[in-house]
């Protein structure tokens, strides 16, 4: 049987200033296939994609849509051909109906009533085999359903090819096998779907084909029976990645955080974090997982010392520390590496020197007088960045020009040249390629390895498993259970990150 | 690469740009020569330089000085003027005021009192050069300061202002209370409750010389209070704008603002500053000129009432007609007693009148206006 | 077909940072020179002429510093909090509080010698200025009230707080009822250079932007306001106070304006009057915004904006209407923030492929 493919996308280069995002691509879609396009970060996916989508115009290259040649001047434009794209960031309007946002916009829905709306959108839903309220509002749903309308929203415009950059990064893990098996069905009535993605093992798992970017270049496109897990890797980092079997030491020492039934309130006046009870030992690394959104960000904050508790006290090394500010908890040792690594851990204007000593620029070793010693932070960032391997072309420049993994390598090893008895990190691999993550991953191992407790936010279940001794789950800003790493398993875990509800009924 | 090249690129562009650029003015330059020779040959020319505080567009002060300035032209054709208009009054003053000087101008004038402090400095620097200052306060040796008896054109005005009112009830959007507004609102009133005992003169505060929102606003809040017939002592046409669109009478101000408001406008004080021009410049063209503080009337026709409008009963018109004759022919004058203030305290006694000292410090309203002197 | 794309920079070469001004002033003359020749002038000799206007003598120069040197100030003060980026549109009320203040001091103390007068105004004038900068910063570090607002208001209290006492409490008995204070003592006329009308606030501005440009590139506070100005979360995380800082930097930024405010009286008018700040408080956001907020090209830009003014004004007498003056300045503005757009995107033109 020879088929056609829907897209075909030939020579396609892209440039951005400094970047060469696409290099002479090539890449090919058939209808009724879910295609994974698979890369580290920067390698050029979105770019390709947001090229296919109408976003972007190539430099160079054609895109042919079932045969006919386009040049896409806008989404809207690539959308009337029949390509639609999802991105991570859901574009809908929160305060519409589900039924609303699918079918506004249309030209159907010019003259229709909200009753002939909501009629028109479950059938729709139906006949695709959603089960979604259509009068729901979208702010009530999780983002697992958001995700969903945005699916029925690009069919009901008459989409044949569905491109979704990076669907899973936002949902748990009975949300992911859902939509997977969406996808699946979507594929089974000749919908081509095309997903972006850096995580191998979802492309194992759902993708019908493969194909491999690095650095703007195709290094590789199959059947996915023709490929296994370990070759993909190779292809996407030209290396040998080898995961260390990672030791879970457990040799408990003290006891160096104590939290007590605290409270925390998050920005709206709700209560952010509920009651929570956690220690972390000296030498043990503790994950938090969850759910973005569930009080992570306010817990982190609340421990810092940049928000204040409602109730409950906080202990370090046995001492309450519940009323000192961030500087005197920094003082003790207790270093955090926040989750906006840009914006709150390091200033993106400022240059290395600038950024080496946001935290410690009032003690007196980089002062001289009411001046800052400059010849000191000198000293001190060449030293930060050997030690810690950091690439970076002049500790004058403004960091916005290092990549994503230089920057949390940086802001880690700032944090840590502090000898942390506490090390918190919100989301430490967020953003970064296999080979930066491994890096990371492993000045924290060392780190752990000195005797420092550390206490870790992640959202990638996989990490959680690889690197944390034990898991405490938060859920609406509370601590479900905490357990030992090597006593669960990412079905519990994943159960337990949406509510004991949910987990009762699966188990 | 491609950077260099575009690079290299604009380079080539701003190149050519310049090379243009230096041709204009090159071409410029022989010109310019040219005209300086000219100037010298202009400073031979008698040269007399103006300072507006406004724009000559304003229809309103620095209009009416304009009008005087081109009426001189007319007048001496063997002159030249310049002018520098909207010159503010803070350190920018000096600078122009010496500009003129340097460029030659024999006599310099300026139209408002905030130059007072510029004017004496550069006159110091420049004895052989002659300084008028309009509304100035000071004179010296070269220094002259002149002004006009607006208050006597303001009480005709007024005249005709009490004899159209039906409800007795007149607005007046006044600028600044200084003491020669106070003067003409006092005249005005005086000059209606001749015709007409009854009326009343409500007044409001622009706070502002030039600004026609803010005159607009002063002037609907008149109307709000329900005056059917405003006048102004402002230096634009907004009041009088209003005023028509509100279907009531106005008074105008400055110059004839009959144009602005056709169905509205009655009349108006004017200045006519051409006159006195003429002789000041004969005057010191000859040689015959001296420093003083001069302060011209009716007589003077330096300050007039502008054309009556057709509305007005004519016998109305030979009243004014004939108190005008009075004060030309310097029989009777305005602040004549008796003359009550706001509180009933008798101010000028009868037989008795204001002296020039008086009128120029007045800091009350007489009986009859409504407002406060010093709000 | 040539399509024209607009791509953002990946540096900003000093190339380009000085070309890109020098081609939009001359792009300006160009289009106001076509403009002067079609309204029937001599663009040649008008531009002649705002040059000697501004260069041409010794005095022309020494007046076009003093224009510049309130323009010096108040762009120095608005830079402080421009830093920080609050936008403190403010200045031209800290400048008539600063005029108040000094002009208070001087009017009540005016027989102390100079020594001591002087110095006292110069006290009241930042501190005029520096509370009608603390309002808004308090605003805003406690309340988190937008400044622009607050301090544009207060501008307006600013004015017709000083009209009051000119025209009322403060007026000089002797004006005939003419809204002006009492002249200075002579021991309150802040020092001239030579013969000239240049007086000693070009010093003091020239200090202050010597000591700003210290504090903000070397010193501990420098950085703090360095960091709060590019991120507040950032500024928390490193336990900085911001509020206290937001305050500080508005006190002295409305401090400094209000030192303009006492430079123009004590330097110029010698008295307080009416429009002692023709907008300077307006102006100098134009000036520190051109010069990047960079101290010593704040000095240089005001300068040449002095310039700019002084040179155009004078033309007038050339029979140029000022309006048209207006326009040629109103042109330059145009071409060189239109060129700042130029320094951070480049124009890229390419032929459309067939189809």
């Amino acid at each position: 049987m020879k088929r056609f493919p829907v897209i075909e996308m030939d020579g396609i280069t892209k440039s951005f200033p400094g970047v060469l995002a696409n290099n002479n691509v090539s890449f090919r879609v058939y209808p009724g296939e879910i295609h994974a396009l698979l890369g580290e970060n920067g390698a050029g996916k979105s770019t390709l994609m947001s090229i296919l989508a109408g976003l972007y115009r190539p430099d160079a290259g054609y895109i042919k849509v079932k045969g006919v040649k386009h040049t896409f001047k806008s989404p809207r434009k690539a959308l009337t051909a029949g390509i639609g794209m999802i991105y991570q960031h859901f574009r809908l309007v929160n305060n519409f109906t589900v039924a609303e946002n699918i079918i506004l916009g249309t030209k159907n829905s010019i003259g229709m009533n909200s009753k002939k709306i909501e009629k028109e959108a479950s059938e729709f839903a139906s006949r695709f085999g959603f089960d979604i309220n259509p009068n729901a509002k979208v702010f009530q749903l999780s983002l697992g359903e958001q995700q969903k309308v945005e699916i029925i929203k690009m069919l009901y415009r008459g989409c044949d090819v569905l491109i979704m950059d990076e669907p899973t990064t936002v949902l748990t893990p009975q949300e992911v096998k859902d939509l997977f098996n969406t996808l699946k069905l979507m594929a089974a009535q000749g919908k081509a779907v095309v997903l972006i993605t850096h995580k191998l093992h979802e492309v194992m798992e759902v993708a019908d084909y493969v194909t491999v970017l690095r650095r703007g270049e195709v290094v590789g496109s199959n059947r996915i029976e023709e490929v296994e897990e370990a070759s993909l890797a190779k292809m996407m980092v030209a290396h040998e990645v080898v995961y260390n079997e990672v030791s879970h030491q457990m040799k408990a020492g003290n006891t160096i955080l104590e939290l007590n039934n605290i409270d925390v309130y998050g920005d709206q006046g709700y209560l952010a974090v509920r009651d929570i009870n956690l220690s972390v030992k000296s030498g043990e690394i503790v994950a938090i997982a969850g759910v973005a959104g569930n009080g992570q960000r306010e817990l982190i904050e609340a421990i810092a010392g940049l928000r204040k508790l409602n109730k409950g006290s906080i202990y370090l090394e046995g001492q309450e520390i519940t009323n000192l500010n961030i500087r005197q908890r920094l003082a003790r040792g207790l270093n955090v590496v926040p989750e906006d690594r840009i914006g709150m851990g390091l200033v993106s204007n400022l240059n290395v020197l600038e950024n080496v000593i946001l935290r410690t620029y009032y003690n007196k070793e980089f002062l001289d007088g009411m001046f800052i010693d400059y010849k000191a932070v000198h000293t001190y960032a060449e030293k930060l960045v050997e030690d810690y391997n950091i690439f970076l072309s002049d500790l004058k420049h403004p960091i916005n020009y290092m990549s994503g993994g230089n920057l949390q390598k940086l802001l880690l090893a700032r944090e840590i040249s502090q000898h942390p008895r506490l090390l918190v990190a919100a989301y430490p691999s967020r953003g970064l390629d296999i080979a930066a993550a491994e890096s990371v991953y492993n000045i924290l191992l060392q780190e752990r390895n000195k005797g420092t407790g550390i206490l870790l936010i992640l959202e990638d279940l996989d990490d959680i498993f690889r690197y944390a001794d034990r898991v405490a789950v938060m859920y609406e800003g509370g601590i479900k259970q905490i357990l030992n790493v090597a006593d669960t398993n990412i079905d519990e875990i994943g159960a337990l990150m949406l509510g004991t509800q949910y987990a009762r009924k699966l188990s | 690469m491609s950077n260099l090249k575009k690079t290299k690129k604009t380079l080539v562009l701003i190149l050519a740009l310049i090379f243009i650029a230096s041709m204009v003015i090159g071409c410029g330059s022989p010109a310019a020569q040219d005209d300086e020779k000219n100037d010298d040959k202009a400073a031979e020319k008698f040269k007399v330089g103006f300072i507006y505080i406004g724009t000559p567009g304003d229809a309103g002060w620095t209009f009416a000085h304009d009008q005087g300035r081109k009426y001189l032209v007319e007048q001496i054709p063997e002159i030249e003027t310049v002018y520098l208009e909207l010159v503010p009054e803070g350190a920018d003053a000096e600078r122009s005021i010496e500009q003129l000087a340097q460029e030659g101008c024999n006599i310099i004038v300026a139209n408002s009192f905030g130059y007072g402090d510029a004017m004496l400095e550069v006159a110091k620097r420049y004895p052989e050069i002659t300084f008028l200052h309009c509304s100035g306060l000071e004179s010296a040796e070269n220094v002259g300061t002149f002004f006009g008896r607006i208050y006597q054109a303001r009480y005709l005005s007024g005249m005709v202002a009490g004899a159209m009112t039906k409800n007795n009830t007149i607005g007046y959007a006044a600028a600044f209370p200084i003491p020669e507004v106070i003067r003409g609102i006092n005249a005005f009133t005086l000059g209606a409750q001749a015709v007409n005992p009854d009326v009343k003169v409500k007044v409001v505060w622009s706070l502002t010389w030039v600004d026609a929102v803010q005159e607009k606003a002063a002037a609907d809040r008149l109307i709000e209070a329900g005056c059917d017939l405003l006048a102004q002592h402002a230096d634009t046409p907004a009041v009088q704008q209003a005023a028509e669109a509100a279907g009531i009478y106005s008074i105008g101000y400055n110059s004839d603002m009959r144009s602005f408001a056709p169905n509205a406008n009655l009349t108006g004080p004017v200045w006519n500053w051409g006159p006195y021009y003429v002789k000041t410049v004969k005057a010191v063209m000859d040689g015959t000129w001296k420093p003083e503080e001069y302060w011209g009337g009716l007589e003077d026709e330096i300050v007039d009432l502008a054309t009556i409008s057709d509305k007005v009963p004519a016998e109305v018109i030979a009243q004014v007609e004939a108190k005008k004759q009075e004060m030309s022919n310097k029989e009777w004058d305005v602040f004549t007693g008796p003359i009550t203030d706001q509180d009933g305290n008798v101010r000028v006694q009868e037989g008795q009148k204001l002296t020039d000292e008086e009128m120029l410090a007045l800091d009350w309203f007489v009986a009859g206006v409504e407002g406060s002197p010093n709000p | 077909m040539i399509k024209t794309r607009i791509i953002k920079r990946e540096y900003d070469s000093l190339a380009i940072k000085t070309a890109v001004p020098l081609l939009a002033i001359l792009l300006a003359l160009l289009v106001g020179g076509l403009f002067l020749y079609f309204s029937g002038y001599n663009p040649g000799e008008t531009f002649l002429r705002m040059y000697k206007g501004a260069f041409g003598s010794s005095y022309a120069i020494s007046e076009t510093i003093v224009k510049a040197i309130p323009l010096m100030l108040a762009g120095l003060a608005v830079s402080l909090a421009f830093r920080m980026k609050l936008w403190n549109i403010g200045a031209e009320g800290q400048i008539y509080m600063g005029a108040f203040a000094a002009s208070g001091v001087a009017l009540t103390l005016g027989d102390l010698s100079s020594w001591i007068l002087l110095p006292l105004m110069f006290i009241a004038g930042f501190a005029g200025g520096a509370v009608w900068g603390y309002i808004p910063g308090a605003l805003r570090g406690y309340w988190q009230v937008n400044e622009t607002i607050t301090s544009l208001m207060l501008n307006y209290v600013a004015i017709f707080w000083v009209n009051f006492l000119v025209f009322g409490p403060w007026k000089d008995p002797a004006s005939k009822g003419f809204p002006l204070t009492p002249r200075f003592s002579l021991n309150g006329y802040l020092t001239t250079l030579g013969d000239s009308r240049v007086h000693m606030g070009l010093i003091i501005a020239f200090i202050i932007a010597i000591v700003f440009y210290l504090i903000l590139k070397y010193s501990r506070w420098g950085y703090e306001i360095k960091v709060i100005g590019e991120s507040q979360n950032a500024a928390r995380y490193a336990g900085m106070n911001v509020a206290r800082n937001i305050i500080l930097v508005m006190l002295i930024s409305g401090g400094i304006a209000g030192i303009t405010g006492m430079i123009e009286v004590s330097g110029i008018t010698h008295r307080l009057q009416q429009d002692i700040s023709p907008g300077y408080g307006y102006t100098a956001i134009i000036v520190a915004w051109l010069a990047r907020l960079n101290p010593f090209a704040i000095i240089l830009v005001a300068f040449l904006f002095g310039a700019l003014l002084v040179g155009g004004f004078g033309v007038q007498t050339f029979g140029i209407p000022y309006s048209i003056v207006l326009m040629l300045q109103g042109s330059v503005l145009f071409f060189l923030l239109a060129g700042e757009f130029l320094i951070k995107y480049k124009i890229v033109l390419s032929r459309k492929e067939a189809n």
